[in-house]
């Protein structure tokens, strides 16, 4: 579903962010990935939603070679996976509501198909009763519920969290990671990009740890060691 | 698709617009002063318009005749007269008119009063009051009466005094033209880059959210186009805002305004309500047309990959 053969990254000031990447994720899986900050998590990350393009090596995302993807295929690309970040990015002058059904306006979707599916979205992250609510009405758990459930609107084959539970607290980041779960039993993949030790090692799923731009270790009932 | 994405794009302008209120209400009260000081310099350049027109309106040759002349010939003369193309207009002023208009001008100067009163017979003949189309005609006039070798019957033509005159109105009246039109393109580029600057600093407020649309799989048209339609709402209802404010206006201090100029036959009122859809068309046209560019201007920067 997702694989990286030799990818690098460097960027014009000399700064090797990431170096000679080999992964592969399965469809269905739930991996994580992790790393202190500056390790090229979040480079990887912007690598498999094409805000930025790898200095050599090969990006395959569902079978779709990305790696030159051309600029006017991007939103196609971004339509089909849900990305959850460390700041929601929510669009603070829509709704809840608005926020989750933008993601299938884009697409262009019909207004019947979309006032079927967002509220079945809403009920999945327990959400139905704040669809009314403007981002700034909610608290940071429920913004991220909201931007996941974004990201599911248009029902991607993966999910990349980057860092989503940066700015909770321990009881909000377990409802997220509960809901993470709860999407890969429905055979969404789903990539966790954290550096959250606790989170990691209570998952008991795949870990690759990331050191100095480069794999370090890749282990299929893995434990943030680091 | 195409009608799907079209009312998403004009709903989302129109949420955009009254979610942002203040902001729209900022960006069109600048737009309208804008408009006010664009009116004002229109307004400014016809004023000088019609009062060197006014000035221009003055200037006239007279034909003076012998007070021995017939009234029929000069009738003859007349009729001649008005085959010249240029000439927009001949009166005629018999002698007994042409001695009340001296008497009334004269009026209180015991001297010529004194004078006229020794004078038995009215010393003044008929006199022939051509006017032109337009003042620069005024030579071509001059040569086709000098055709008509008219000698006998004219004492007396008025033009060689008032050709330096002329001359003179001639080259004040392109100067204040020219320097109109200056004046008229620095106030233009004012505007526009005041408008251009308000539209590219609203925009600059919204670049996380464009951020996040095209994160989201937007792509840039379904990002720019909400923006540009709201910078033609805020053209049109700017406009719209300025022109009722200025009919306000006018109601009030329009009279007063015409008093003022009253010597150059300016009607404020008149001219605004009959050049209303020429002036707000101009000037609804430059604001969209700025809007948009600076719109797509603003948004590339945020749009680039």
């Amino acid at each position: 579903m997702i694989e990286l053969r030799n990818v690098s990254k460097t960027y014009s000031t000399g700064t090797e962010a990431v170096i000679d990447v080999n992964l592969h994720i399965k469809s269905g899986e739930f991996v994580s990935l992790v790393g202190r900050s500056g390790v090229g998590k979040s480079t990887i990350v912007k690598m498999l939603v094409a805000e930025e393009r790898p200095t050599k090596g090969r990006i395959v995302l569902g079978g779709w070679d990305i790696t030159r993807i051309k600029i006017h295929d991007i939103p196609l690309l971004r339509r089909q996976i849900g990305v959850v970040f460390q700041d929601f990015k929510l669009l603070p002058q829509k709704t809840v509501y608005e926020n989750v059904a933008f993601a299938l306006e884009v697409s262009g979707y019909p207004k019947k198909y979309i006032n079927e599916i967002v509220p079945q979205i809403l009920m999945l992250v327990n959400l139905s009763d704040k669809s009314h609510n403007f981002p700034d009405q909610l608290s940071g758990g429920q913004q991220q519920r909201v931007s996941i459930a974004r990201a599911l609107a248009h029902r991607p084959k993966i999910l990349i969290a980057d860092e989503p539970t940066g700015n909770l607290d321990s009881i909000n980041t377990r409802e997220i990671i509960d809901l993470l779960l709860k999407i890969n039993e429905y055979k969404t993949t789903v990539l966790l990009v954290t550096h959250n030790r606790e989170v990691v090692n209570s998952l008991r799923k795949r870990v690759i740890a990331m050191e100095d731009g480069r794999i370090a270790s890749d282990k299929a009932r893995g434990r943030y060691v680091f | 698709m195409f009608f799907i994405s079209t009312s998403r794009v004009l709903k989302f302008s129109w949420q955009h617009f009254f979610r942002n209120i203040w902001l729209s209400i900022v960006t069109m009260t600048i737009i309208v002063l804008t408009l006010f000081s664009l009116t004002t310099m229109i307004l400014v350049n016809v004023v000088a318009d019609y009062a060197t027109n006014s000035i221009k309106d003055t200037v006239d040759v007279s034909l003076y005749f012998d007070d021995e002349i017939s009234a029929e010939a000069i009738g003859v003369l007349r009729d001649e007269l008005e085959e010249i193309v240029e000439i927009k207009e001949i009166k005629y002023i018999s002698a007994d008119e042409a001695l009340l208009e001296f008497k009334n001008q004269h009026e209180g100067d015991d001297v010529m009063e004194a004078t006229l009163f020794e004078l038995e017979q009215n010393p003044l003949g008929a006199t022939l009051v051509l006017k032109a189309y337009n003042v620069e005609q005024y030579p071509a006039i001059m040569k086709k009466i000098k055709e008509l070798k008219i000698d006998e019957l004219v004492e007396k033509i008025d033009y060689e005094d008032h050709e330096l005159l002329i001359k003179r109105i001639n080259d004040f009246t392109d100067k204040v033209k020219t320097f109109g039109l200056i004046i008229s393109a620095i106030f233009i580029f004012v505007a526009i880059l005041t408008v251009f600057n308000t539209i590219r600093m609203g925009i600059y407020i919204h670049r996380k959210e464009i951020g996040i649309m095209r994160l989201v799989g937007a792509n840039n048209w379904f990002i720019r186009l909400p923006f540009i339609l709201e910078g033609l709402f805020y053209a049109f209802l700017s406009c719209f805002i300025f022109w009722v404010l200025v009919f306000i206006l006018l109601h009030f201090f329009g009279p007063k305004i015409n008093f003022f100029f009253a010597e150059i036959n300016f009607n404020i009122i008149d001219y605004m309500e009959s050049n209303f859809l020429n002036i707000f068309g101009f000037e609804f046209i430059i604001i969209a047309i700025v809007n948009m560019i600076s719109s797509i201007v603003a948004m590339s920067k945020f749009l680039k990959i």
